[in-house]
């Protein structure tokens, strides 16, 4: 069986990346669909293929809800975020996503019909920091977060919204970097 | 036999398998026999809470407590799905 832990680079293609690229600045505008959470922020699932040490993106499936509000979520994701969260102009009440889990199972599913390796999470990072003023990296938050989650986590730096950004790192470690290869004409 | 559905990332804890067939009768006895032969999966229990339990394809809204006193029957489908989240 492929593992997600042995792959070492990443294909993205450019009509994948427009979609994500689509979602973020969706999101960002305010611009929400029916069922979706009210929130300026955007992410989603990336699904594809192993083959060796090369996964390659087939999929983008958004999540429309966010439970950040929703018990028992809320106190777990509080108690993460007192913790480890950095100092924002964000309140922390609102920062942080967490997924809905009847959203999460249709989309496990979605890509076990569709025969999908399911290869990480994305979401998008918009405020620029003193500290790290372009926002391409996951945050301590973010790695423990992802810790163990056996997934890849994609940061979408839009802090200049004209030149997003992506990046992987496998359970959202900053040591752990992939490249992302992507599609000419990205 | 019921069997559980394992999600895509949690699959390298069973060896590729999208399945696990059980045995036991009652959910929690169930998910002890998960563990049991997939010690990978020990993990997901430490915050019992944040576990969400679909039986053929409702949401369970018992707590992992209460988990003693739901019954399996043959073929049902147990589906774990554990939360992603990110800053």
């Amino acid at each position: 069986m492929a593992q997600l832990s042995q792959v070492k680079s990443i294909n993205l293609s450019a009509a994948l990346w427009d979609e994500i690229k689509s979602h973020c600045r969706r999101k960002l505008a305010g611009d929400f669909i029916e069922g979706e959470t009210p929130v300026r922020r955007a992410y989603g699932m990336l699904a594809g293929d192993i083959h060796h040490d090369l996964a390659i993106v087939r999929k983008v499936i958004i999540f429309k809800i966010n439970a950040r509000t929703v018990e028992p979520l809320k106190s777990y994701m509080d108690d993460v975020m007192g913790r480890y969260a950095t100092p924002s102009t964000t309140p922390l009440e609102q920062r942080g996503w967490i997924t809905d889990p009847e959203e999460l199972m249709a989309s496990y599913e979605l890509c076990d019909r569709q025969g999908l390796t399911v290869l990480g999470t994305y979401h998008m990072h918009i405020v620029p920091w003193e500290h790290d003023p372009v926002r391409d990296k996951p945050t301590r938050l973010d790695t423990v977060l992802a810790r163990d989650s056996g997934l890849f986590m994609f940061i979408i730096s839009l802090v200049d919204e004209s030149r997003p950004m992506i990046r992987a790192f496998m359970e959202g470690d900053p040591q752990r970097e992939v490249p992302i290869i992507l599609e000419a004409g990205s | 036999m019921a069997q559980i559905i394992i999600p895509s990332p949690l699959r390298k804890h069973t060896g590729g398998k999208r399945e696990v067939q059980v045995e036991r009768s009652n959910l929690e006895d169930a998910m002890k026999e998960l563990v049991a032969s997939h010690p990978g999966l020990k993990t997901l229990f430490d915050r019992p809470a944040l576990i969400s339990v679909f039986i053929n394809g409702s949401m369970l809204r018992e707590k992992p407590v209460a988990w003693g006193s739901v019954s399996l029957a043959e073929q049902d489908e147990v589906t774990l799905i554990i939360p992603i989240a990110g800053g």
